[in-house]
C-alpha cells in the first residue's frame, strides 16, 4: 500500500474528526416534509444532490484548488474557496462547511509540514479566505499527496455515507439497507466528472435549499443541517 | 492567535440537572465578577439553549444571547465533545476572536450515559452531574463519566427520601471509585449546595484569578 492509499483512508474514515456526523445535507428537512419516507428515496435524494450540487459546485472547487496547490498557487485556492462559499445559499450550510473546514486545516498542520497548506491556514485565520470543506479537503489531499481522481472519489463517498448513516439513525432504514445504497452509489461516485474551470461552478437545489432553510426554524431537530 | 479562554465541560444523564446546575452556577460566577459563555449541545432539540437564553440573558440579563449558542449533535452526544469535537473547537475558535475577554466557557454535553468524557483538547475541567432519582447505585455502578471527572456532582438530594437513596452510601461510593476527588451534592432547584461547586471552578480552573474589570451586562 503506497502512502496516499494510507492517507485516503485516514481522510475518508468516519473516525477523522471533520464534524460530519453532526450533518444530514438536508435529509432531515426532507424526512420531516414526508419527501423522503424509503431506501428508494434515500438513494434517489442522495444521486440528486450528487448531480445538481457536489459535482457542479463541490467537486468542481476541490479540482480547482488542487490544481492551484499544484502551481503553488495561494490566491487562486482563496478565490475558489471564497466562490464555493458564495454558491451556499443556506445560512447553516455555509457555516458548518466553514466550520468543518476550518477544523479539518487544523488538525492537517498538526499532522504535516506542508507549507501550501500553512499559507492558505494562514488566509483562513486572517478570514481572507472562507475555508470550505471542499477547499479544505482539496489542501489537505494535496498536501497527502493524494491523487485527484481519488481525492474526487473520497469526498463524495463521505458524503453519501454520512447521509446514509443520517438515514440510520433517522429511522428510515436498517443498517444492511444503508450498506445496499451505499453498493448502489458506487457507479455514481465513480463516473462523477467536475467542470475543467472554476467559471463553469453551478448547482441548482433549489427545494433542497428552502426546506434546509425552513430546517434551521425548527425546534426539534436532530441534525445541524 | 486570539487568547485561549478557560473552558469547563459539564455532562451527564438526559434529566440530570446539567442545564439547571449551569443556570445557578453563571449568577454565582457573575456575582464575582467573573463572564461566562454557554455552548449547549442538544440532542433533539434547541430548548435547552433558548431556556438559558430567557433565565440568564432575557430576564437576569447576565450576559447577551449570542453568548449562549446551541449545537445540535445528530443523536451523537459523546462523539461530539469526545472523539469528534470539531464543531464544538470550530464554536470556541469563534468566541474567542469574538470576545478574548471572557474568564469562562461551559461547554453543555447532551444527555448521555455514565461513559460520557470529554476531549482534553474542548474542556480543560470536567463536571459529571447525576441525580439521587436514578438510585443510589450510581456512583457505585462507576463508568468513565463517574471517574475520571474532576468534579462529581450529585443533584436532586432533596428527593433522596422520596426514592429510597442514601446519601450516606453514594459519598462513601464516590470516595472509593474516585479516591481522592470530590463530589459535592447539591439541589439545584434551591441552589442548595451550587456555590461550593462554583467554588471548585473558580479554584479548579480560573485559579482563584482576580477580576481585573468591571462586569459587563
Amino acid at each position: 500500500m503506497s502512502d496516499y492509499e494510507f492517507h485516503l483512508m485516514q481522510l475518508a474514515d468516519s473516525f477523522f474528526p471533520s464534524g460530519m456526523f453532526g450533518l444530514s445535507g438536508g435529509l432531515e428537512s426532507f424526512v420531516k416534509s414526508g419527501r423522503v419516507k424509503s431506501g428508494n428515496d434515500v438513494l434517489r435524494f442522495i444521486r440528486q444532490q450528487i448531480k445538481f450540487q457536489l459535482v457542479p459546485c463541490d467537486c468542481t472547487v476541490l479540482s480547482a484548488v488542487m490544481h492551484s496547490a499544484k502551481k503553488d498557487d495561494v490566491a487562486g485556492a482563496v478565490e475558489a474557496d471564497n466562490r464555493c462559499y458564495s454558491m451556499k445559499l443556506v445560512r447553516e450550510v455555509r457555516t458548518a462547511s466553514a466550520r468543518s473546514g476550518r477544523q479539518l486545516l487544523n488538525c492537517l498542520v498538526n499532522m504535516t509540514n506542508d507549507r501550501f497548506a500553512k499559507k492558505f491556514y494562514a488566509k483562513v485565520e486572517a478570514k481572507e479566505s472562507a475555508g470550505t470543506y471542499p477547499a479544505c479537503l482539496a489542501v489537505a489531499t494535496s498536501a497527502l499527496c493524494i491523487p485527484q481522481k481519488s481525492a474526487l472519489r473520497m469526498m463524495l463517498y463521505s458524503y453519501c455515507a454520512s447521509i446514509v448513516g443520517s438515514a440510520v439513525r433517522l429511522g428510515l432504514i436498517t443498517h444492511i439497507e444503508g450498506q445496499s445504497i451505499l453498493t448502489q452509489l458506487a457507479r455514481d461516485v465513480n463516473s462523477a466528472k467536475p467542470a475543467k474551470n472554476i467559471n463553469e461552478l453551478w448547482q441548482l437545489t433549489p427545494l433542497a435549499e428552502i426546506l434546509q432553510m425552513q430546517h434551521e426554524q425548527d425546534d426539534l431537530r436532530m441534525f445541524i443541517t | 492567535m486570539a487568547r485561549r479562554i478557560p473552558r469547563v465541560g459539564i455532562g451527564g444523564p438526559v434529566g440530570s440537572g446539567k442545564t439547571r446546575l449551569i443556570e445557578q452556577i453563571v449568577p454565582v460566577l457573575s456575582k464575582q465578577g467573573y463572564r461566562c459563555c454557554i455552548i449547549s449541545n442538544d440532542v433533539v432539540s434547541k430548548e435547552d439553549a433558548e431556556r438559558m437564553q430567557r433565565v440568564l440573558a432575557t430576564e437576569a440579563k447576565l450576559m447577551p444571547e449570542d453568548m449562549i449558542i446551541g449545537i445540535a449533535t445528530g443523536g451523537c452526544p459523546h462523539t461530539a465533545v469526545r472523539e469528534d469535537p470539531s464543531i464544538n473547537l470550530a464554536v470556541i475558535d469563534e468566541i474567542e476572536q469574538k470576545d478574548p475577554t471572557l474568564d469562562l466557557i461551559i461547554i453543555e454535553s447532551g444527555g448521555d450515559n455514565t461513559m460520557t468524557t470529554f476531549s482534553p483538547a474542548l474542556a480543560d475541567y470536567f463536571i459529571y452531574i447525576v441525580d439521587v432519582a436514578g438510585g443510589d447505585k450510581y456512583p457505585r455502578k462507576r463508568g468513565l463519566g463517574i471517574e475520571s471527572c474532576d468534579l462529581l456532582v450529585i443533584n436532586k438530594i432533596d428527593l433522596a427520601p422520596l426514592v429510597g437513596a442514601n446519601l450516606a452510601v453514594m459519598k462513601r461510593d464516590a470516595a472509593l471509585v474516585r479516591p481522592g476527588k470530590p463530589v459535592e451534592f447539591v439541589n439545584c432547584r434551591t441552589g442548595e449546595g451550587v456555590d461550593r461547586v462554583a467554588r471548585h471552578i473558580i479554584r479548579g480552573i480560573l485559579f482563584d484569578r482576580p477580576v481585573q474589570r468591571k462586569r459587563k451586562g
